[in-house]
């Protein structure tokens, strides 16, 4: 309790505390009906103008609370745009309101509050910032070394193709000058060919070799499809045959398979491409016995052995030998040493597994595990022509331009599929939950919401389709961002068509949920 | 008519001024103004075949956790709009908290979270699986005051859960 003050002080500070104040008493009977009013009406926008709805705003702050009991609401501001604190006195049977400015208060209070939030927000954005900074200096230090080891890579390579070619070569025109030559009887010949054609397969693998080596570890789309592995068989024979029994190797090439009741799919190019070369070596490093191909097809998956009884090679260069240009392990060998990186490579992108089975003077195996790209029901009445995916797959185009939507219906429609279009990201959004497609191919820069925004919003409420998104923007940043919303396939516009087909299928070959 | 309390929750600068500017006014404002204590406005919703309803909009200074001058704030309210910023995940985590706490003196509550700033997908912190994951426990939507994408639909859900 104060004590008693000299009345003049006690005048001073009432009247400074009502000036700061501004207090208004507003008094009701039980109903909110107004009884009363003392003090500054209209400095807390109770004038006569628009008192109805101030009492009324008034009002709805109590609601659910007791009216019986003294309430306080600190800093509560209304549509007059000014911070009041508000108390509730209970007089039953009625109730009075009292307002007190506190707009004073307030913005003192909030030039602090403001200070320290921004503090922490900028504070968060830094780490951000300094995260992002880390992660550049991450890449471009990848790409520093990766440059480097390109660098080293392509000198290897020009130092190993110069010989590489030159000593089939060489030797392919040894023996067309023999034949050429007058005394070449029949025997001979046959040698001589044999030959010729050992020289030229030879080229032929290492042309397609580089060939893959160049187009590197990107860009390589798959193509699934049927798969014939008699076929596959056959030309193998066809191929390796001769050149084994030059050398007067056995030579074994088996099919094995159960008729299951899908029709797995694979790259076909890309599964001859690692027979070829691991039988190539196979043969070369082979000087007696055999050598032999087995192709197993067992549960949709695709089984191939290669085996051989030549030098083998030693446990200390098992990794190396899949290096390019490495090739310590074969003693004695030539070769670019592309061939076993390709293989492992080529494994790789088709998902399967290698396993690599050696012994020294005894012998080499490979064996090579792989899964379908996709596989297709019921193989009665198969036509190997057919598209891979279900006839019905279900596609929904959106992007605002509506010509390029119509160029990918149109595109989409030739594939084989079914297609819907939307013109914007709700539209879309509305579309997919109403009726879930197998794939969305979506633009990202769209007005209003954004395709990444329609994307994110679409994988947070479920949808589990395959999603490819379209941009104008080509930046690593721009895709990852896009693929972190929820995409699993970022094309950039204009589009490649053969990319573009090839996202497509990889998109509808992989299982849905994978 | 009959009239609803419903606040605003979540942590500092996650944008529900913002949101209140966006459904009562259609306005957004880029400059950060913090809010101090509470500020009320009141919109009519309209529902399908039901009568309309009038929220009270309590949109309330942000904070990480429940304090008292908070608690004292929420006594009444019928609904709560969390909201966090999807930019900052720890927002979320906030929200969630601060359900929890308030849950303790609103057993009845009716509850949405708002994650905001959609516009701003691709910095967003939180991932789709986090969202479709907490769409379990509660209604769940992704906003942008700036655009106002998603904001109606926050709004209109819980006036809906109250209107029932
Ligand atoms: N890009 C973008 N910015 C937004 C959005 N919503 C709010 N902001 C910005 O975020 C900042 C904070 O918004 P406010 O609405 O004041 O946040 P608040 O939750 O009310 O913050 P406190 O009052 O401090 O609790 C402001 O600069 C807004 O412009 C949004 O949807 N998108
Ligand atoms: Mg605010």
């Amino acid at each position: 309790m104060m004590p008693e003050l000299p009345p003049v002080a006690e005048s001073w500070l009432r009247d400074t505390l009502l000036r700061r104040a501004h207090p208004l008493l507003l008094s009701f009977d039980a109903g909110w009906c107004l009884r009363d009013v003392h003090g500054d009406a209209a400095f807390h926008g109770f004038d006569s103008g628009d008192a109805g709805r101030a009492l009324r705003e008034l009002q709805d702050l109590f609601i659910g609370l007791p009216l019986d009991g003294h309430q306080e609401l600190p800093f509560i501001e209304l549509s007059n745009g000014r911070s009041a604190h508000v108390h509730l006195i209970a007089d039953p049977p009625g109730f009075h309101v009292l307002l007190l400015d506190a707009e004073e208060e307030r913005v003192q209070q909030r030039a602090q509050q403001q200070l320290g939030n921004e503090a922490v927000l900028a504070g968060h954005e830094k780490s951000k910032a300094i995260g992002r900074l880390q992660e550049i200096r991450n890449e471009l230090e990848r790409q520093r070394a990766s440059l480097e080891e390109a660098n080293a890579l392509k000198n290897a390579l020009i130092a190993t193709l110069s010989h590489d070619f030159r000593t089939p070569l060489t030797s392919i025109f040894g023996y067309l000058h023999l034949l050429e030559g007058p005394a070449a009887d029949a025997a001979r010949a046959r040698q001589a060919l044999g030959a010729i054609r050992r020289n030229a397969t030879y080229l032929f693998t290492l042309a397609e070799n580089l060939l893959e080596y160049g187009r590197g570890e990107a860009g390589a789309l798959l193509n699934p499809g049927v798969l014939s592995v008699d076929a596959l068989a056959r030309d193998i024979d066809d191929m390796f045959r001769p050149l084994a029994e030059d050398k007067r190797l056995a030579f074994e090439v088996g099919v094995e398979r159960d008729d299951g009741s899908v029709v797995p799919l694979f790259d076909e190019v890309r599964v001859r491409q690692v027979a070829v070369n691991l039988l190539s070596n196979a043969v070369r490093y082979t000087a007696q016995g055999t050598v032999s191909a087995r192709f197993a097809w067992r549960g949709g998956r695709l089984r191939i052995e290669i085996a051989d009884t030549g030098i083998g090679i030693s446990p200390e260069f098992r990794e190396r030998v899949f290096k390019p240009f490495n090739r310590g392990g074969q003693a004695g060998s030539k070769g670019a040493g592309l061939g076993l990186s390709i293989v492992r490579r080529l494994v790789e992108q088709m998902g399967g597994t290698l396993a690599l089975d050696s012994a020294p003077g005894r012998g080499t195996r490979f064996t090579i595990d792989l899964p379908p790209l996709a596989s297709l029901p019921a193989p009665a009445g198969l036509d190997p022509a057919a598209t891979p995916w279900k006839k019905d797959f279900d596609v929904l185009v959106v992007d605002d331009d509506p010509d390029v939507a119509q160029l990918l219906e149109a595109l989409l429609l030739d594939l084989g599929f079914r297609v819907r279009v939307a013109g914007d990201a709700n539209a879309a959004v509305a579309e997919v939950m109403r009726r879930p497609p197998d794939l969305l191919l979506i633009d990202v820069e769209m007005p209003g919401l954004s395709g990444n925004a329609a994307v994110f919003r679409l994988r947070s409420n479920g949808y589990r389709g395959r999603i490819v998104t379209l941009s104008a923007t080509s930046t690593g940043e721009a895709r990852d961002a896009s693929l972190r919303a929820g995409a699993d396939y970022y094309l950039t516009k204009p589009l490649n068509l053969d990319q573009f087909v090839g996202v497509v299928q990889r998109a509808t070959a992989s299982p849905v949920g994978a | 008519m009959r009239t609803h309390k419903l606040c605003m929750l979540g942590d500092f600068g996650v944008g529900k001024t913002s949101l209140v500017a966006r459904f009562v006014r259609r306005t957004f404002s880029e400059k950060y103004l913090t809010t101090v204590g509470v500020k009320v406005d009141s919109k009519e919703v309209a529902l399908p075949d039901r009568e309309p309803l009038k929220l009270v909009v309590w949109d309330i200074a942000g904070r990480g956790t429940l304090d008292a001058p908070g608690a004292n704030y929420l006594r009444g309210a019928s609904a709560l709009l969390m909201v966090a910023d999807g930019t900052r995940e720890a927002s979320l985590a906030a929200a969630l908290e601060l359900l929890e706490q308030a849950r303790r003196d609103l057993p009845d509550v009716a509850a949405a979270l708002a994650v905001n700033k959609l516009d701003l997908v691709e910095r967003w912190e939180v991932t789709a699986a986090t969202l479709s994951d907490l769409r379990r426990e509660l209604p769940v939507f992704e906003t942008s005051a700036l655009s106002g994408d998603g904001v109606e639909a926050a709004f209109a859900e819980l006036a809906a859960r109250l209107a029932t």
